[in-house]
């Protein structure tokens, strides 16, 4: 039993290192640009965040508006009953902005856009495009990773500002029509709540995130070695992983900063 | 003195899963084109693989043009790689560009320089020596696999190497295309010095045209001359692969 527990911990150790010398490399490439391959660089990452951001805005819309009417209804229908109506900004400040915003932006880039970057990156591998590119002399971090990884930073951070504020609109709809809360009330109680360190975070949560899904599922894409049935299941594991850290990740930074 | 443009010193490998050992001393001179043929298993690709910085070898050491590929810095390594048109058994084309993006590709990438109007002319210069020009808008998928492969040796060409490296070229070439190859090849080699390692796995047109044959058997070179002196000497089955 200590034995298995004793592997599994230098397993996830190694996983862990891993991740972390392709995302070092991936940082160094960006800091240190390199003259060659910047046009065909600064393309992959405008074809990433299309794909990563602005083809998720319809997705990311409906799961924040439902989001945000779902806390609502529930916060706004349960703290009157208890006085406590005035609270409802800071229940959405709390559980959208901070917490549920950057994570639930996780999880539906990791369904969209890190699933398909561990299956297209897998797919490569057993082509042999990946051998090909090293031939070309075409850095795989340069030209496949690091652009990967800053189109799904940007993405990650900007769809979950987006998120947050369609959420809170969500909120404010349902406020508005159905609920006893005044909606100066709402929005008083939204803006007393929110505090600059809030959205800061919220944004600190995003590139985290956004930097771990990138590594993740482009480290198991390139994990793929010599066969297609290797690719959905590095994909689920890339799937699996990235749900786990992006999960931990929140989870230490709100007993961190908060408790 | 002409140049090596390739040297293999010495090098040991253990195959794995195999019970023979792979242990070659080959040298090339800048400029000369050598045929590596012999059976499955031989270890025509491990060379190719070796001299393309692939695999590195247990025993020995791998030169290009005087550099190994373990030493100097990432810089240095790229710019002897650029040196090196590589078209392996499997052409490893991007699936998401089409054949003429393929093929720019090493030239968008290191010669930024280069307008896209040049990028165009040199392209499709190869493109259409090649007989790729009708399909250069087709994607990997659409493609057959004589213009897979063909597609695969204008990106290893684009870059103007001093050394290509084929592994099985004329697979999937019909007479005509193969033809057209060895032509290809021909007029850039009367242009300028170009080395060119080449396995083939059955006879072919495109083995006329090398200087000199080398044979394997088991990891090991068992012939080593003149594609007509190998003709002469060579047991029934290295001649095979030559008539």
């Amino acid at each position: 039993m200590i034995g298995w527990v004793g592997s599994k911990a230098i397993e996830a150790y190694a996983y862990l290192a891993s991740l972390a010398t392709l995302c070092a490399q991936a940082v160094v490439d960006l800091v240190r640009p390199s003259k060659q391959g910047r046009s065909e660089t600064s393309r992959v990452i405008i074809r990433q965040i299309l794909f990563t951001g602005v083809d998720a805005l319809p997705v990311t819309s409906v799961i924040a508006l439902l989001v945000g009417i779902l806390i609502i209804t529930q916060a706004g229908t349960q703290l009157p009953m208890l006085g406590a109506g005035g609270l409802i900004g800071s229940i959405i400040v709390l559980t959208v902005v901070r917490e549920l915003g950057p994570l639930l932006t996780a999880f539906i880039v990791v369904g969209r856009s890190g699933t398909a970057i561990a299956t297209e990156l897998g797919n490569m591998s057993v082509n042999r495009e990946v051998v090909a590119l090293r031939l070309m002399g075409i850095p795989v971090s340069r030209f496949i990773i690091m652009p990967r990884m800053v189109g799904m930073v940007i993405s990650i951070i900007c769809l979950t500002l987006y998120f947050d504020v369609v959420a809170v609109l969500g909120g404010y709809l349902v406020a508005k029509v159905k609920l006893t809360v005044p909606f100066p009330a709402f929005i008083d109680g939204v803006m007393t709540a929110l505090s600059s360190t809030d959205v800061t975070i919220t944004a600190a949560k995003g590139l985290l995130f956004g930097t771990a899904v990138a590594s993740i599922c482009c480290h198991h894409g390139l994990s793929v070695q010599s066969s297609y049935t290797e690719v959905p299941q590095q994909t689920t594991r890339a799937m699996i992983n990235s749900f786990v850290i992006c999960f931990a990740a929140d989870v230490l930074i709100t007993v961190l900063l908060y408790l | 003195m002409s140049r090596q443009a390739v040297v293999l010193e010495r090098v040991r490998m253990d195959l794995v899963g195999r019970s023979t050992i792979f242990a070659v001393d080959l040298q090339i001179t800048d400029g000369e084109w050598l045929l590596l043929v012999g059976p499955s298993g031989s270890g025509k690709s491990l060379i190719l693989e070796l001299a393309a910085g692939l695999v590195t070898p247990d025993e020995g050491r791998v030169l290009l043009f005087g550099k190994s590929w373990a030493d100097g810095s990432e810089d240095q390594r790229t710019a002897l790689r650029l040196q090196v048109g590589t078209a392996l058994q499997r052409p490893g084309l991007l699936s998401n560009m089409t054949l003429f993006n393929n093929v720019a590709l090493p030239l968008r990438y290191h010669r930024s320089a280069l307008t896209n109007r040049d990028i165009e002319e040199t392209v499709n210069n190869h493109l259409d020596r090649l007989g790729l020009l009708s399909a250069k808008d087709r994607f990997p998928a659409e493609a057959t696999a004589g213009e897979l492969r063909r597609a695969a040796i204008a990106r290893a060409m684009v870059m103007d190497p001093r050394l290509l490296l084929l592994d099985d070229p004329a697979e999937g070439l019909d007479v005509d295309m193969t033809g057209r190859l060895c032509r290809y090849l021909e007029e850039v080699r009367a242009g300028r010095p170009l080395a060119i390692m080449m396995t083939l796995r059955c006879w072919s047109p495109l083995g006329e045209g090398a200087d000199r044959v080398v044979a394997l058997r088991d990891g090991h070179i068992v012939m080593d001359g003149s594609p007509s002196a190998l003709r002469e000497a060579a047991d029934a089955e290295i001649k095979r692969y030559l008539t």
